[in-house]
């Protein structure tokens, strides 16, 4: 049985693709799916464009059911996913539209170093990152919160932990809503969800979780780049992962207990996967402030992570990471849902915006962007594979008035973990990739396998197609160098 | 029909179909299924009691949240379980015993972390002569 889209798909414009509400009798609204020709031929392979149409049916949907480029098949939602409901007029909240890693992110850390100094350095940096940064399956954390500390962080997030010590004060503001959800509520987490992730804040998991050391090889815009910090031949590192054992349970329990919800509000869903409840319900805000609570862990984790980065560096190069420059450039979220005011015909209206797979991509001159940044945009980091690149973008301002401020999160698979296994028979990855300059470190083999660089679309296709569209600009590409995966 | 389990593709995660002669029978391949995506889990050591028991009205949706706990075992205990053995298994109720023996990390070789048992594409369902249950991890 084929997995291949059948359904109608009509081209709107060179970017976009539009799947008419027509083509099921519950959608509210149209799908619109950005995408260049070359990744549409893959997207329409999966059953994505389903998940897409799907979406639409959620009640209270505003616009489009939207995707973005970096489309893949996922559960429920497709990865890519974007949808704003409107609370005000029966808009739901499903966790399906954030997944069960709440809040997986990306951080991109800045330094003053250059390639010459970290090239013939890179095994030794990859090797002390490798011991020091807890990675693969079961990897408890080297530093230990107790249960008090635990639900500090979920009501805090990254503020409670740089404030043990563990960053910068300049890390909150560089971080996307500061690095803490308001509205968390630890108490609406299940004891369950607790024991899941209590040994793995400061974890990186395993996956297509990584800790890459990067160098910056193009600069496409040379004003955001500056006020990123960003320069030629500069040393960068990025940090992938989100809220561990505990999001994974938090969704987990949300499913279970919204399982009946539908049948209560009247709400006919045409996957179980897409289980929801009305925002404004007593269903809705407990699953929100249980989510709120694991988004707020994750950007605590990826801090702790940062932190034993600078740590590493600090001891190889026998300078501080402030003395190197280790500036955090920035945080985002792209598994999350949000409370964001948008126009919608002509009114001004608070929407629960569901990003799944994709991420916030606010223009200049948005009161979110930071200070520092406000003149050029907001950050979007959207990591390659390990062989080829990662781009940094900048929001513009047809994200505000297309995507409710969304862009892509990354390059998106286009081979199965099977199929990358079945790829990788008889070849040593990390062999490959050294030869390709780049030196990887990972708990087994199938890791590296499951992510080698064929299992991934090329992110500079993604990258060009958001640009296309602009919704996003590009400023800089970031070419691996060594990387340490779970 | 043998119990067995086959791993298959889906873009970014892992399916599992799982075949047996019956409901009963069909919870030891969904489990060694989940245990095969996890890496070679091997267990060694006192195995405590363990014991799962729930009511519903759909048979995919009980063996889910069976799936679940036993994922939930293997992250917070660190235990695989053993000697799987099924009192009840209908539309209304599951009831599965078995032993939680602690996870031999040295001789293991654990390969992915499963986020969840999801609910897509979750489905139980007749094929020759015995029952196939199909559920999707997230990885």
């Amino acid at each position: 049985m084929s997995d291949a889209y059948t359904g109608p798909l009509e081209r709107v414009d060179a970017s976009r693709w539009r799947i008419p509400k027509s083509y099921k009798p519950q959608m509210r609204v149209d799908g619109l799916i950005y995408a260049g020709d070359e990744l549409m031929k893959t997207v329409r392979t999966d059953k994505s464009l389903e998940q897409v149409a799907n979406v639409a049916c959620l009640p209270g949907i505003v616009a489009h059911s939207l995707a973005m480029p970096d489309i893949h098949w996922g559960y429920g939602f497709c990865i890519g996913g974007v949808a704003a409901t409107d609370p005000e007029r029966d808009g739901v909240i499903s966790p399906g539209g954030v997944g069960y890693d709440i809040n997986c992110g990306v951080r991109l850390v800045r330094t003053d170093l250059t390639l010459p100094e970290v090239q013939p350095r890179i095994q030794q940096i990859v090797t002390d990152l490798f011991d020091t940064v807890p990675c693969g399956v079961g990897r408890g954390g080297r530093i230990k919160f107790d249960r008090g500390q635990l639900r500090r962080i979920m009501a805090e997030g990254s503020r409670f932990v740089v404030g043990e010590g563990f960053g910068w004060p300049s890390d909150l503001e560089m971080t996307e809503a500061g690095g803490s959800l308001p509205d968390a509520n630890p108490d609406f987490v299940s004891k369950r969800a607790f024991e899941r992730g209590e040994d793995q804040c400061g974890t990186l998991g395993s996956g297509n979780h990584f800790l890459e050391v990067q160098v910056v090889e193009e600069i496409a815009d040379l004003q955001a780049a500056a006020a990123f910090g960003l320069a030629l031949g500069q040393i960068t590192l990025m940090i992938h992962s989100g809220s561990r054992g505990l999001g994974y349970q938090v969704c987990d329990d949300a499913l279970l207990e919204l399982r009946h919800v539908p049948q209560k509000y009247g709400i006919e869903l045409p996957d179980r996967q897409l289980v929801c409840a009305p925002v404004n319900s007593p269903e809705g805000e407990r699953y929100l402030g249980a989510m709120r609570s694991a988004a707020n862990f994750a950007w605590a984790n990826r801090q702790i992570l940062t932190y034993l980065a600078r740590e590493v560096f600090a001891g190889l190069f026998k300078r501080s990471a402030e003395s190197l420059g280790m500036r955090l450039v920035y945080d985002v979220a792209h598994n999350i849902a949000k409370m964001e005011p948008y126009e919608v015909e002509g009114q001004r209206r608070m929407l629960c915006v569901h990003r799944k797979g994709a991420t916030r991509a606010f223009p200049p001159g948005h009161p979110e962007v930071p200070q520092a940044y406000r003149h050029v945009g907001q950050p979007v980091l959207v990591p390659g594979d390990m062989g080829r690149s990662s781009w940094v973008l900048v929001g513009q301002p047809a994200a505000m008035e297309q995507t409710f401020g969304s862009c892509c999160h990354g390059a998106g698979r286009v081979m199965s973990r099977s199929a990358a296994i079945r790829a990788a028979k008889g070849r040593f990855i990390d062999k490959e990739l050294l030869a390709r300059g780049v030196v990887a470190r990972a708990r087994e083999r199938t890791g590296l396998a499951e992510e080698q660089p064929e299992a991934y679309k090329d992110v500079g296709l993604v990258a060009e197609a958001v640009q296309a569209a602009g919704i996003a600009k590009k400023v800089a590409r970031l070419r691996p160098l060594g990387v340490i995966k779970g | 029909m043998t119990p067995r389990y086959e791993l298959f593709d889906h873009t970014a995660d892992i399916g599992i179909r799982a075949f047996a002669p019956s409901l009963a029978t069909l919870i030891a391949p969904s489990t060694e299924g989940l245990y095969a995506v996890i890496g070679d889990v091997v267990a060694a050591g006192d195995s405590h009691p363990w014991r799962f028991e729930a009511a519903g009205d759909d048979t995919s949706l009980l063996l889910r949240d069976y799936l679940a706990e036993v994922l939930l075992l293997f992250d917070t205990e660190h235990r695989r379980l053993t000697g799987l053995s099924v009192a009840e298994f209908t539309a209304q109720r599951l009831c599965v015993t078995a032993g939680a023996q602690p996870v031999d990390a040295p001789r293991s070789v654990l390969q992915r972390e499963v986020k969840a048992v999801t609910y897509h594409a979750l489905a139980i369902r007749p094929v020759n002569g015995g029952l196939e249950a199909t559920f999707i991890v997230d990885i």
